[in-house]
């Protein structure tokens, strides 16, 4: 039996386990019945360990370059080296589907013996609901709108070789996983939701099981945006990370509903408020990241990504309107018992931002969906063809960035019930003169534009709130306990990782904020037509044409070109390079990169004398501080690991008693 | 009063840098040849403005846009010679005159609707039960207490 | 917080108008990009022929059926095509119908080798800072644009054309001229 036959076989029984498993949890959640929720269990954990099986079997297919596989034939020729190989498990369609399933059945199994042990019924249900999903991608992956393990009647003797784009740089590695990791994981507080609608409790339980999870897939998928981002930097060669191509529009979108949910979860914990708007949200997030799955992988809009068209596109709509129904319907159905504990009170307190806070991240998102989708719209409606591109996008989203950016740094200073004016005075007046010097500091160095300055001006603003809060959180438990500095600062982690990995995570988020400002502002470009030894001068640097050369390798021919690029007191080579596949039409450009704290030299080979290589055009682009975009993702990322960690266990404190009330007078 | 003092020249200070910063400034034949080929989209990438687009084809448009920018054409009259070849699709924003110009004022809509539904719930529904109490609960609860108190003797 | 009805309603409208977009996306194929120039007048230029003997104007042809096709060595379905193009050029030859190429981003002398291995006798015209291609709204070879007697674009056909679509083209416009 082949790696193969072994793959598609395990998949199959999956899809059985899988059915069995719904059934079970199902009946298990509705009888409460042990012996039914052990065999859901089982059906899990196998099932789970069969779908890897499935994926190993790919790989191994994969890097022995099987080309009896179809996938394998258009994905793979014996020249990919074995990295390039393994990774094209997601290089197309069918094998992404397999890791999507993968990585879901992963999050099934842990629902199954984690969650089910925490809180029985709501968690069995839930299980029920993961189980019901992980089919449909099972069946998906079986029949032919996306089997991954088609066998060809007879096996050609080279396959085409992967996409250029995917064999250019490591990247692909990490870009699809991590984002695949944060797409599916949205499926189970999504789950949690719709079990809590479905046995028709009112309460938080459902929201405080999956907290970890929303933060862990909130965390990964905006890691796996900023690596994508990377990706279209370092190998699109345009010198760009963000387009807004409809599909990293796609992939935004469920991290701003993401977001806003992170935030607003803090309101009900808090004060037991937004409860129908924190399930809307939830299930905004999960509808979202299938919308993404199905706008890329359909083939009805024109992106980047539109590397494969399929079948599958009317399937990923019907489950898409199966899940909005499903969702809707229990939401109108159970409003009823979701009341909240009050209101929100005061204008000026913590919840009323974070309230603010939502209302913005609706309104981009929404201009997001928009802008993706009306050009469809409108041909649709009228037959014209027009374009949205970033023009619009970089217009609207700009603002409302700012206008987050600003309550980023008001939140977190408000006490929750409202605030009086004296604590308005006390925590604002460092952080208004901090804004202030920025803003000044901005216009001395020349920059100009409205938004770029108050960016600059809203970024100290944030920090300046930041370690004000850390500060004041040192010098307490210094008071309290006594505790150096350096402890006492560490310390704050420890016990109140949620808060201070918060403040992390929103430090990352200036620094992306000020790289985004910096770079669209102040980048600069040239380009010119140089010989071997000509010059090319551009911001304080000189760029030299060393040498152009052509290079061959097993897999491709490239035309490389040797960079000396010196001034701004340091220098660099670079070699960007242009690079023909074998089974490509064009050729596909690859910059070459100079990273650097404060610059990035981004030099780019636009055309090459193809007769004598005696004449080569280079684009040659100054892009500052767009480095500190990488910096803020993986401050981001390390900040919400510090708030998702378990907090230690408290050491016990001694219970002053709680007076009785007085007996009423008579 | 001294910390009143200090936040209003703040606010006067970011005031001042944002009116400095808005200030209108003529802009060179290169900037409007960037501004220009900002907007419009290269007809043989995915997406890509002409100004980022490295395809040949942009690059001619690029030259062609600098030599109308020297003859002195206007960035209306350039936007409507490509227009003219390859449709409205080559502009990446709908102009703000045509019934797509629409799309300009949704981002708008919606965080009007957004911000008076959350002020509605802001202001309205039953006061919050959890809330501190009010001065004069406070007074009658102390009075309370002193009556029971001076009740226990 | 309790949905009031109007609100459900709107969201259920919403969720519907999404799902009914996405249903007819399917219907259109993003590839297929219909804009700009035809119906229009042709736009005019005048360049530099291909072989060395003079410029050519589209001005010269007013008055007579004008094929203009954009081609390039470098393109595998211009090579495709080309033989659809000989033949239909030999059946009108000596007529009212003119047929011109234009060279697409590419060099002269590639061109030139290219027009005499693929035995085209048509007048061939460079276009070096590619006006041409970008007023006719060009978005890769080949292309071919179809000129009445009256000078506007009749017709247009993206990618290889065959000698069917092209006598098809012509034999219009031979039939618009003489009413």
């Amino acid at each position: 039996m082949s790696a193969g036959d072994l793959g598609a076989a395990a998949l199959r029984a999956a899809l059985f386990l899988s059915l069995w498993g719904t059934g079970a949890a199902a009946y298990a959640a509705w009888r409460r019945d042990t012996r039914a929720l052990v065999s859901a269990r089982i059906a899990a954990g196998v099932g789970f360990g069969l779908i890897v099986v499935a994926a190993l079997s790919m790989m191994f297919a994969l890097a022995t370059h099987d080309f009896s596989i179809l996938y394998i034939a258009e994905n793979n020729a014996r020249e990919t080296p074995l990295f390039y190989s393994i990774i094209g498990l997601w290089a197309a369609l069918e094998g992404s589907i397999l890791l999507w399933t993968a990585i879901l059945a992963g999050a099934t199994a842990y629902v199954a013996f984690r969650g089910t042990a925490a809180i029985p019924r709501l968690a069995t249900t839930a299980l029920a609901v993961m189980f019901g999903m992980l089919t449909f991608f099972l069946l998906l992956i079986t029949t032919p709108a996306a089997d991954p393990f088609v066998r060809l009647a007879f096996a050609p003797d080279n396959g085409n070789g992967p996409n250029p784009l995917l064999q250019n740089h490591p990247l692909m590695a990490l870009h699809p996983p991590l984002l695949y990791l944060g797409y599916v994981l949205t499926s189970v507080p999504f789950a949690y939701a719709i079990a809590s609608l479905i046995i028709g409790e009112g309460g938080d339980r459902w929201l405080v099981a999956t907290r970890r999870f929303a933060l862990v897939s909130w965390a990964l998928l905006g890691v796996g945006i900023v690596a994508g981002a990377w990706w279209s930097y370092a190998v699109l060669g345009w010198g760009g990370y963000w387009a807004w191509d409809p599909v990293e529009n796609a992939a935004i979108m469920p991290w701003l509903t993401s977001t806003a949910y992170l935030h607003s979860v803090m309101v009900e914990e808090k004060r037991r408020l937004l409860r129908t708007w924190n399930l809307a949200l939830v299930v905004a997030t999960f509808a979202l990241t299938i919308l993404g799955t199905f706008l890329t992988r359909s083939g009805v809009v024109n992106s980047v990504h539109s590397f494969t068209q399929s079948a599958i596109g009317p399937l990923l709509l019907g489950y898409l309107v199966a899940i909005l129904v499903l969702s809707m319907g229990l939401l109108l159905w159970r409003s009823g018992r979701l009341r909240d504990a009050g209101a929100v009170g005061a204008p000026l307190s913590r919840e009323a931002i974070f309230l603010f806070q939502n209302v913005i991240f609706m309104a981009a998102m929404l201009t997001v969906l928009l802008g993706t989708l009306y050009p469809l719209i409108a041909e649709a409606i009228s037959g014209a063809q027009l374009s949205i591109g970033g023009p619009y996008f970089d217009r609207v989203e700009i603002p409302l960035a700012l206008a987050l950016l600003f309550l980023m740094g008001v939140g977190p200073q408000l006490p929750w019930h409202g605030a009086s004016r004296a604590t308005l005075e006390r925590q604002f007046t460092a952080p208004l003169v901090s804004a202030a010097i920025g803003a000044l500091a901005a216009i001395a160095t020349g920059t100009t534009g409205v938004a770029a300055v108050l960016t600059y001006a809203l970024a100290s603003f944030v920090v300046a709130t930041v370690v004000q809060e850390f500060a004041r959180g040192v010098r307490a438990r210094r008071a309290l306990h006594a505790e150096g500095a350096l402890i006492a600062f560490a310390n704050l982690f420890r016990r109140n990782g949620r808060r201070y990995g918060g403040y992390v995570v929103h430090l990352g988020i200036v620094l992306v904020a000020l790289a985004i400002a910096t770079s669209q502002a102040r980048t600069v470009d040239a380009e010119k037509t140089l010989a071997p030894g000509e010059t090319l001068e551009i911001a304080g640097y000189t760029v030299r044409l060393d040498t152009l050369r052509a290079v061959r390798e097993p897999q491709r021919d490239s035309v490389v070109a040797d960079l000396e690029i010196s001034g701004n007191g340091g220098s660099a080579q670079l070699h960007p390079a242009l690079v023909q596949y074998p089974n490509s039409a064009s050729a596909v450009g690859s910059p070459g990169i100079g990273a650097g704290v404060r610059d990035d030299l981004y030099t780019i080979l636009a055309a090459y004398d193809q007769k004598a290589l005696s004449w080569a055009t280079i684009r040659m682009r100054v892009i500052p501080l767009v480095s500190w975009l990488w910096l803020g993702g993986a401050v981001v990322g390390f900040g919400a690991v510090i708030a998702a960690l378990p907090a230690p266990r408290r050491r016990a404190v001694r219970q002053i008693p709680v007076a009785q009330a007085p007996a009423p007078a008579k | 009063m001294r910390t009143r003092v200090v936040i209003a020249a703040a606010l006067l200070a970011i005031a001042a840098a944002l009116v400095l910063a808005a200030r209108p400034h003529e802009a060179t034949a290169d900037e409007r040849v960037d501004r220009i080929t900002t907007e419009l989209r290269c007809p043989v990438c995915q997406g890509l403005s002409v100004k980022d687009s490295p395809s040949e084809t942009a690059r001619q448009m690029r030259d062609l846009v600098a030599e109308r920018v020297r003859e002195g054409k206007t960035d209306a009259e350039i936007g409507a010679e490509f227009r003219a070849a390859y449709g409205d699709w080559v502009l990446l924003s709908p102009p703000i005159t045509s019934w797509s110009g629409l799309v300009w004022l949704a981002p708008l809509a919606v965080v009007g609707a957004g911000f008076i539904l959350a002020s509605a719930r802001i202001r309205g529904g039953t006061p919050a039960r959890d809330a501190e109490p009010t001065a004069a609960q406070l007074a009658a609860l102390r009075e309370r207490v002193a009556r029971e108190e001076a009740a226990e003797g | 917080m309790i949905l009031s009805r109007a609100l459900r309603i709107a969201i259920v409208v919403a969720m519907l108008g999404l799902v009914v977009t996405l249903a007819l996306a399917f219907r259109r194929d993003p590839h297929d990009i219909r804009t700009g120039t035809v119906g229009k007048p042709a736009p005019a230029f005048t360049a530099e022929r291909l072989d060395g003997t003079g410029t050519l104007s589209l001005s010269d042809y007013t008055g007579k059926v004008v094929v203009v096709n954009f081609f390039a060595s470098w393109c595998l379905p211009c090579a495709q095509e080309n033989p659809a193009l000989v033949h239909v050029y030999e059946r009108y030859r000596g007529s009212d119908v003119v047929m011109l190429g234009v060279v697409y981003q590419e060099s002269r002398d590639s061109a030139r080798s290219y027009v005499k291995r693929m035995g085209m006798s048509w007048p061939a015209i460079a276009d070096d800072d590619g006006r041409v291609a970008l007023s006719y709204g060009v978005f890769g070879p080949p292309e071919t644009f179809f000129i009445g007697p009256d000078g506007v674009i009749a017709g247009r056909h993206i990618g290889p054309i065959d000698e069917t679509k092209l006598i098809a083209g012509i034999e219009a416009l031979r039939r618009e001229a003489t009413r």
